[in-house]
Order: C-alpha cells, then sequence, then structure tokens
C-alpha cells in the first residue's frame, strides 16, 4: 500500500524554486539515504529524462520520476516533493510540474503494485487536488491514509 | 475488440492507463472489451482495435491505426470522453 512507503521522512516541501535536475535529485534523496536505490538509480533516471522521457509527466503538474529495476534498485520504495513554483522537464513549459514522485521497484510485480496504488490515488480528481493543496508532510499522509481507507 | 494502453517501457503509465481504461470501461458497461498494456516497441497494427498512447509518444504510435494521444494519463474525464469516442468510432455504442 501507498502509506506504508510514503511515510513522513520521505514527503519533502521544497522553500525553494529548483530546476528539473534539483528536482529529481532532490526527491531521490530521502530514498538514496535510506539506501532504497543506489546513485546509479538516480543518475539512470536523469539520463532518461535528458534522452526525451517526458513520458514521467503524468499531467496536472504531477511527474513520476523512476527508473528500471535493474538500474539500481536495492527495495521498493516511494518519495514526494512539492516545489513552490514549477521546474518544468527539459525547461519545456508543456510539462510544468511541481509535485514530484520518485519510484523504485525491485521487480516487475512491486513495480506494477505501487504503480496501481499510485494511478488510484492520482486518478481521483478530488483526492488529486487535496495533494496538491497539502501544506505538509502529516497532511499528505492523512490523505493517503483516508483514500486507502474508502477503497 | 481490444484496447491497448502503450507506454515506452510497457511497465509504468501503460499499466496505469489501462487500469483506468478497466474501470471506464466498466462504467460504461462495454461487453467484449479486452484491455491490456505493453510496451510501445513489441506492438504492431495488428496488436489491437484502439492504442492509447501519452503524447510524447504521439510520434512512435504513428502508422499502428487507431490511434488515441491522452494529454495526461491521470485524467479520468479526458479518458472517459476518449474510451466512449472509442466505442462509438467501433459501434460498441
Amino acid at each position: 500500500m501507498l502509506s506504508d512507503l510514503l511515510t513522513e521522512e520521505r514527503i519533502l516541501f521544497s522553500p525553494s524554486e529548483l530546476t528539473w535536475r534539483e528536482a529529481v535529485a532532490g526527491v531521490a534523496r530521502p530514498l538514496l539515504a535510506a539506501g532504497d536505490i543506489t546513485p546509479d538509480y538516480v543518475r539512470a533516471m536523469l539520463d532518461s529524462i535528458a534522452a526525451g522521457g517526458t513520458y514521467i509527466d503524468l499531467g496536472h503538474g504531477i511527474a513520476l520520476a523512476h527508473a528500471r529495476p535493474e538500474n539500481g534498485a536495492v527495495r521498493t520504495a516511494m518519495s514526494m516533493l512539492r516545489l513552490p513554483a514549477p521546474a518544468p522537464l527539459l525547461d519545456d513549459p508543456l510539462h510544468a510540474v511541481d509535485l514530484y514522485f520518485c519510484f523504485a521497484a525491485v521487480d516487475a510485480e512491486a513495480h506494477m503494485s505501487a504503480m496501481a496504488s499510485l494511478a488510484r490515488i492520482l486518478s481521483d480528481a478530488g483526492t488529486r487536488q487535496a495533494l496538491r493543496d497539502a501544506a505538509s508532510a502529516p497532511e499528505v499522509i492523512k490523505l493517503i491514509t483516508q483514500f486507502e481507507e474508502t477503497r | 475488440m481490444k484496447f491497448l494502453a502503450m507506454c515506452s517501457t510497457g511497465l509504468g503509465s501503460s499499466f496505469m492507463v489501462r487500469m483506468n481504461i478497466e474501470t471506464i470501461v466498466r462504467e460504461l458497461g462495454l461487453a467484449d472489451v479486452a484491455v491490456e498494456h505493453s510496451d510501445i516497441s513489441s506492438a504492431g497494427p495488428g496488436s489491437a482495435d484502439v492504442f492509447f498512447v501519452a503524447k510524447d509518444l504521439q510520434d512512435a504510435a504513428q502508422g499502428l491505426g487507431d490511434v488515441v494521444v491522452l494529454n495526461s494519463i491521470i485524467d479520468m474525464d479526458e479518458l472517459r470522453d476518449a474510451v466512449k469516442s472509442a466505442a462509438a468510432r467501433h459501434g460498441l455504442l
């Protein structure tokens, strides 16, 4: 479940504006610190975006940065970084993102299960807006928990 | 009738879109629609009747046939309209 993955220390709010590279490195930082991913994983995410990988843009200002399990995912993990202003992917205004998620999975099955949880919550228009409006980690956790309890 | 959601890896966004299409197919009560997901490189014109991609794969999906391009892969309203139109095009609605 998402609430098991997105723990308080993995939910960040940036006080300052960032570039997309800083945002991807920033959202990955808690996972790197916990040993959930290796530095290679961060490089793989940055490289795949630089190579045109704006597919991580989910729409509604939200992006899901991720690489493949074999790129350095140690444990299945997720983190979130909210920015005060958009850090557009590849500096393209069409990909204005101010809510970054980072995600690592150890195998295809874990990948799809966590992806499914995130898809359910982000595709719910009310919860998605509430997540965008949330101003603290406990608020985000409460939203996710409430969403999971009603399903 | 087969709807196929595609992304570059076949692991991530295509799976999200597939789940959301399945929800909408149930909502609309469409019978005989199979929904699957895959990576775009393994899909050919015969892989499905309707192909769904995010806009970054718009060019790569050219030539597959009936291709639906989504602006957002988490926008249920956009997707619902897209699925309804596709169903209508293929005589399901």
